[in-house]
């Protein structure tokens, strides 16, 4: 199978490029991440990639395939045009080959205070839930801050400092849902911005990605709805 | 609740943008039922239709959110691609010194319809 995979490396000081790689390998029932495991193997053991739980759980191994943001793990390489071109994750700092500084995207989930804010006093067992208030936290909690729907956003190329990017807004709605949060007004006025929230055009290039299949869009356009509510 | 200046200036225009899709919207569906009502379309018909005053303030109003659209819009694209605030103000300012001015010029027009 052929690949083309991004490669630098700032201690060579080599221009950043991509490397074609050629290797024997049966696609049939495997995935990127065995690929790029097996070139690092047999070809070429200096190639660097993030990735640990190879399943799509710990979202280590977000990278950029043929154009589109993937879990390398959980990515079929049966159907895919050759030569495969690997890349980093757009628009983020590449430290070397496909591994980029994710500071500014932990900066943006830190941003939205992603924890349970209540100062009621703690209770002896557990913060109780109805099933209809638990439930409005599905296909929220599911994100593993993989990258892939921030970095295929637009809006966060433009302004990666200022625009809190998909995730990170999907984590801040996933709190401001909950039942059991208090800080919803805060939460609120933090996002009230023209840079934080509403640079969101509704693209849904982050829905097109995410690995997991959630919708950060919705839970943006629910965030606005809720700023309309309180305004009116 | 915060009341810095600008800080609310997103949701606003946001709703705004929303607001007057919804408005053109709608006029284009009336406008089209009144087009097809006039029959053919000679000078006379088309005169005829703008004759009413609740037409004109219609279109009016049409020209208006029009221009607030195209205004909101080409601040987000200002706010995306123009990074230099002495471009993007004086160019925000521009366009709505130019859109305001298209707004008098659709009200002459429209009213100049006897």
């Amino acid at each position: 199978m052929k690949f083309r995979i991004y490669r630098y490396d700032p201690e060579s000081g080599a221009t950043p490029g991509m490397r074609d790689y050629d290797i024997d390998f049966d696609p049939k029932g495997r995935k990127v991440l065995d690929a790029l495991i097996a070139i690092k193997d047999t070809q070429d053991e200096s190639l660097a990639f993030r990735r640990s739980c190879r399943e799509g759980v710990c979202g280590s191994d977000g990278v950029n395939v043929n154009g589109t943001n993937v879990l390398a793990c959980i990515t079929a390489l049966e159907g895919l045009k050759e030569p495969i071109e690997i890349r980093p994750l757009p628009r983020l700092a590449v430290i070397r080959d496909l591994i980029v500084d994710m500071d500014q995207f932990y900066q943006h989930y830190r941003a939205v205070k992603p924890y349970l804010i209540n100062l009621d006093p703690e209770p002896e067992r557990e913060r109780l839930q109805s099933p209809a208030d638990r439930a409005e936290l599905d296909g929220l909690w599911e994100c593993i801050q993989c990258g892939c729907c921030t970095t295929s956003c637009p809006s966060f190329w433009w302004n990666p400092d200022r625009f809190l990017g998909p995730a990170a807004l999907m984590q801040a709605y996933r709190f401001i849902a909950d039942s059991r949060d208090q800080a919803t007004d805060e939460r609120l006025d933090h996002l009230e911005d023209p840079y934080r929230l509403f640079r969101c055009h509704g693209i849904m290039n982050c829905v097109e990605v995410c690995p997991k299949g959630l919708n950060p869009t919705r839970a943006i356009g629910k965030i606005k709805s809720l700023l309309v509510k309180r305004a009116s | 609740m915060r009341r810095v200046g600008g800080a609310h200036r997103g949701l606003d225009m946001w709703l705004m943008q929303r607001a007057s899709a919804l408005y053109m919207a709608l006029f284009l569906v009336v406008f089209a039922g009144l087009l097809l009502a006039a029959g053919g379309l000679d000078y006379q018909s088309w005169r005829g239709l703008f004759r009413p005053l609740a037409m004109k303030v219609a279109s009016l109003l049409f020209a208006a959110a029009l221009l607030a659209h195209a205004w909101i819009g080409l601040r987000e694209i200002f706010i995306d691609y123009l990074r230099v605030m002495a471009i993007r103000l004086p160019l925000l300012f521009l366009f709505g010194v130019l859109y305001l001015g298209c707004l008098v010029w659709a009200a002459d027009i429209l009213w100049s319809v006897p």
